[in-house]
């Protein structure tokens, strides 16, 4: 019989969560501002980092180091 | 002594402070909780050198940061998500002090309130879905002379539309397998597939699906999903969980 490499879900469950599962909530979902991040001081909004050039280069960074 | 701002992790209802001994903020600070009309800010106190606009312009470009920040965040908040309804806020969201989170919570109210009623008694749980790579290498056409280049060309052009044939049954697939799954859960949303050189799967990743189940049919949706994966033995599916409502509290323009 062959072994079959696919993991199955029970084994998933426990894995420690993945940077790239984290970021596509954290950075992706969540309450957000208008699709940016947005930091606020004093309720006034005065910083938008622009999401997709952030993920864009963090990727770039992910890519690098594997 | 610099400055320093109020981080925001998650906005809940209904916690106290015992609800979250033992866990810490980022960079090990006591959390503390701002309450405005019937929500609780969860928060704690950074340093604006760090997590000012000039900070976090420097330090969302390192990735060790990146990292260790977004763990914190999703620690507390997950702490924050199985005591209480909870709408988690977005990485790196901070006010100068406790009146800029209280204006947020007033701003917020309604819908925030809306929200937390919607996600109560349930978590976030993932399930991807992956097939198997069709990449076999085409043989090297065989060298017998006239009519090679055309037959060549001819498997080529049927290699590439059995592909595209197998992408399109994956993606139906998908969609069925999200559709199923839909119909046992709160809420359902689908993120974009990931990209394969950060989330290192084999194969092609169909679903990128989210789901908001109630605590008390995790053993059913569990189930559902053990029976997919049975009924479907050219996918392999991967379920995790649970998360935060992490994708169920956007709220609308504010």
């Amino acid at each position: 019989m062959t072994e079959v490499s696919a993991r199955t879900t029970a084994e998933v469950e426990s894995q420690p969560i993945a940077l790239v599962d984290l970021l596509d909530r954290l950075l992706g979902t969540g309450v957000v501002l208008a699709g940016d991040i947005t930091i606020s001081l004093a309720g006034v909004d005065l910083v938008e980092v622009r999401l997709h050039a952030l993920i864009t280069s963090v990727r770039a960074d992910m890519a690098e180091q594997r | 002594m610099s400055d320093t701002g109020r981080y925001l992790y998650a906005i809940a209802r209904g916690i106290g402070g015992e609800d979250l001994a033992g866990i810490r903020g980022l960079r090990d600070v006591p959390l503390r909780l701002i309450e405005h009309h019937g929500l609780t800010a969860v928060v704690s106190e950074v340093d604006l050198e760090e997590f000012g606009e000039a900070g976090l312009r420097r330090n969302l470009e390192d990735l060790g940061w990146l990292e260790e920040v977004a763990r914190t965040h999703n620690e507390v908040v997950h702490a924050v998500a199985t005591k209480a309804p909870t709408a988690p806020l977005r990485l790196a969201t901070i006010y100068r002090d406790d009146d800029g989170v209280r204006a947020r919570l007033e701003q917020w109210h309604d819908a925030l309130q809306q929200t937390l009623s919607r996600v109560e008694g349930c978590m976030e749980w993932s399930v991807k879905a992956f097939t198997a790579a069709r990449t076999e290498p085409s043989p090297a056409p065989e060298s017998t002379g006239g009519g090679a280049g055309t037959a060549y060309l001819m498997r080529r052009k049927a290699e590439t539309a059995q592909r595209e044939v197998a992408a399109e049954e994956a993606a139906a697939l998908a969609d069925e397998i999200h559709a199923v799954i839909s119909q046992q859960v709160v809420a359902s949303r689908r993120l974009p597939p990931q990209d394969r050189r950060l989330a290192h799967y084999e194969g092609t990743m169909t679903l990128n699906g989210a789901y908001l189940v109630d605590d008390t049919a995790v053993d059913d949706f569990r189930s559902a999903v053990q029976q997919l994966s049975a009924q479907h033995p050219d996918s392999r599916l991967d379920l995790q969980g649970p998360w935060p409502p992490y994708s169920f509290t956007t709220l609308d323009d504010t």
